[in-house]
């Protein structure tokens, strides 16, 4: 009974029953019959998501108000940016990387520079300047859709035995995440301000640097994400980023990260970005109509945040 | 006999001052009220604007063209923004509407105030604005028609939709369930929405393939064609033939297989140039011409032998584009007084 009270106290293992109960729901239908092809098209699309949750994950963590709108926006500029510069040439791939990752400083220093200096609450600076973001993106790009180069569509999309390798390598960058968030004293620091600010720097954690650097961190994952799912899907477009806003809050949230900060859940996100996809797929394996689906995805994910969250009212 | 003559002179002279007043459109301003701009194919259509309208208003056929976008894609935003328009004096507003009914009350308002209202691609439905629609739905069905010229056995086909709520969605839809109805030997296993996103496409196609028996042909909405046939590959399948939406990335997979396997589909789409024909026949309302108010603009079809000339004249990664002449916009108004 200990032990079943213990894991239930796992709020992050929610979002895995959810995922595996939506997987078996949707095999169920079509009687058995493609499950692992969707399991690894789950995973697949699935680490895109994890990639931009875990930013917006260490920015939730940071408290009330904290949060990153202007991933979306970062997506599509990195992405352009960076199939700009590569010119589909094999040999620029580092060096496009680097320009992506350039791409999401600048945006994480912007955003930072907006909250600090003009004192700009972060959900209005982040959704302020990713306006201006994505046209800066609009007219670098001109709308124009670049290939990547070969060698990086073909890591992106590469597959071991049906397991995705940019999943594999993305499952590492998670578990180091994990390590930065529990066992650093930056990842400490994020969680001690996000349980009380005040405190944590009546403790002597130098708040605005760790807010300083969280918000940066979140930019570059979302240059990382654009980068990568550029290779991925055959190029930058202006419209790439568009599915991250609601996704990336998404995830963190149904992955059992508390809204209100303090209390970050890095497995979590794995289960919840799984269970989005899968929803999706079940719904329109269901052959639902457009609006019905809406309805359904709304209703599902609210009964797995509630779910989750009332094991942890009861503790 | 003099004086007669005289006031027959007068009086011509007079005629031709008003038909000539009439005639002119150099002193009039036309601007484009457009709601969105985060696509290639708006990215198209402004510069397709900008190509066209800029060297008009240097020879003097107008007094300007500019084009506004709203920021948000939002029926209020843009709602105010034609309010603006009339204030600042445009004879002329083209737009490209956030809603079909929704922008009727800014609409007639500036009609009220005498300012002639065309709408092109997203219409209105104010009668006292001109409407150059497309034929939705008769695009859809005429993937239906191909494919069954294609394929007379008939076959499995995966439906990919656009913006779920939007009215092009509805119709291009509509259109292709009419084609399979009256065309039993196909049917829908599948319908998913890609937001004519080729990302969207690709990751919707992939969640539902699993669960779908062989697929014979994918009926598309165009931007979703590569994002499709790049799920196909990814869970290792044949490939379907696929119709295309005249995007570059498109057309140039489509060369690809063409070149490696001999495969064989259809591309169709709207020209988003169409912008420059309901700049010309704005144009052609101000300089006093009887336009009717409903005007339906043509598709651009590229099809097997015609896919190579249509893919030179596309810019890498943008969409298959004609921009219209003056004599074009005559000829679609002539088509619809018949």
């Amino acid at each position: 009974m200990t032990m079943l009270r213990r894991i239930a106290d796992k709020p992050w293992l929610w979002s895995f029953v959810a995922a595996f109960a939506t997987w078996l729901a949707t095999i169920a239908f079509t009687g058995g019959q493609g499950g692992e092809q969707l399991l690894t098209a789950a995973f697949t699309f699935a680490t895109f998501f994890v990639i931009v949750g875990i930013g917006q994950m260490f920015v939730i963590t940071l408290g009330p108000g904290n949060v990153d709108l202007s991933i979306p926006a970062t997506i599509t500029l990195a992405g352009s940016v960076a199939m700009k510069v590569a010119d589909t040439q094999d040999s620029m791939i580092l060096l496009s990387l680097v320009a992506a990752l350039a791409c999401g400083l600048a945006v994480g220093v912007f955003n930072y520079a907006l909250i600090l200096i003009l004192r700009i609450p972060p959900i209005i600076a982040t959704l302020s300047s990713s306006f201006v973001v994505l046209s800066t993106a609009i007219a670098y790009g001109r709308g124009l859709r670049i290939k990547p180069p070969p060698m990086l569509a073909d890591f992106t999309t590469a597959q071991v035995a049906g397991v995705p390798v940019l999943a594999i390598c993305v499952a590492f960058l998670a578990a180091v995440m994990g390590v930065v968030l529990h066992r650093t004293v930056y990842g400490r620091s994020v969680i001690a301000i996000g349980q009380n600010q005040r405190a944590a720097a009546l403790a002597g954690i130098k708040v605005e640097r760790i807010r300083f650097m969280t918000y940066v961190l979140s930019a570059m994952l979302a240059a990382l994400c654009g980068y990568l799912f550029s290779g991925f899907s055959g190029g930058s477009s202006l419209s790439m980023g568009e599915q991250y806003l609601l996704a990336s809050i998404a995830v963190v949230v149904i992955g059992g990260t508390s809204v209100a900060g303090g209390n970050a859940n890095l497995p979590g996100l794995w289960g919840a970005a799984l269970f989005l996809f899968l929803v999706q797929s079940m719904l329109n394996t269901y052959q639902l109509s457009a609006g019905l689906r809406y309805l359904a995805t709304g209703l599902i994910i609210i009964a797995v945040i509630v779910l989750a969250g009332g094991e942890k009212a009861r503790r | 006999m003099l004086k007669r003559t005289f006031a027959c002179a007068v009086a011509a002279a007079a005629l031709f001052a008003a038909s000539h007043a009439i005639a002119d459109t150099k002193d009039k301003k036309i601007a484009l009220s457009n709601n969105y701009a985060g696509n290639s194919w708006r990215q198209a259509m402004l510069r397709s604007w900008d190509k066209v309208t800029k060297p008009a208003v240097e020879a003097g056929i107008v007094a300007a063209a500019d084009p506004f976008t709203t920021a948000e894609n939002q029926v209020t935003e843009q709602a105010a923004q034609i309010q603006n328009l009339v204030l600042q004096g445009y004879n002329a507003i083209v737009l490209n509407a956030a809603s079909p009914d929704a922008l009727n009350g800014a609409v007639k308002e500036a009609c009220d105030a005498g300012v002639v209202v065309v709408s092109f691609d997203g219409i209105v439905t104010e009668p006292c604005a001109w409407r150059i629609a497309v034929d939705f739905k008769q695009m859809g069905k005429d993937e239906v028609l191909y494919l069954k010229d294609k394929m007379p056995q008939g076959g499995n086909l995966l439906e990919i939709r656009g913006l779920a709520g939007v009215f092009v969605d509805d119709e291009i839809s509509k259109g292709i369930h009419e084609g399979v109805a009256e065309n039993p030997q196909f049917k829908i296993v599948g319908s998913v929405h890609g937001d004519w996103d080729q990302a969207k496409a690709q990751a919707a196609v992939a969640g539902i393939l699993p669960s779908l028996p062989e697929i014979a042909a994918v009926v598309t909405q165009g931007g979703d064609g590569y994002g499709a046939a790049q799920a196909f590959k990814a869970a290792g399948r044949p490939t379907p033939l696929i119709i295309m939406g005249n995007r570059e990335d498109e057309l140039k997979w489509w060369k690809e297989q063409k070149d490696a396997n001999g495969y064989e589909t259809m591309s169709v789409s709207i020209a988003p140039g169409v912008s420059t024909l309901a700049f010309w026949v704005a144009q052609m309302i101000l300089d006093g011409k009887d336009v009717p108010k409903d005007l339906v603009v043509p598709f651009l079809r590229i099809d097997q032998d015609n896919l190579e000339q249509n893919l030179a004249n596309t810019e890498a990664g943008g969409v298959a584009n004609v921009e219209y002449t003056a004599e074009d916009a005559q000829k679609v108004v002539d088509a619809a007084k018949k």
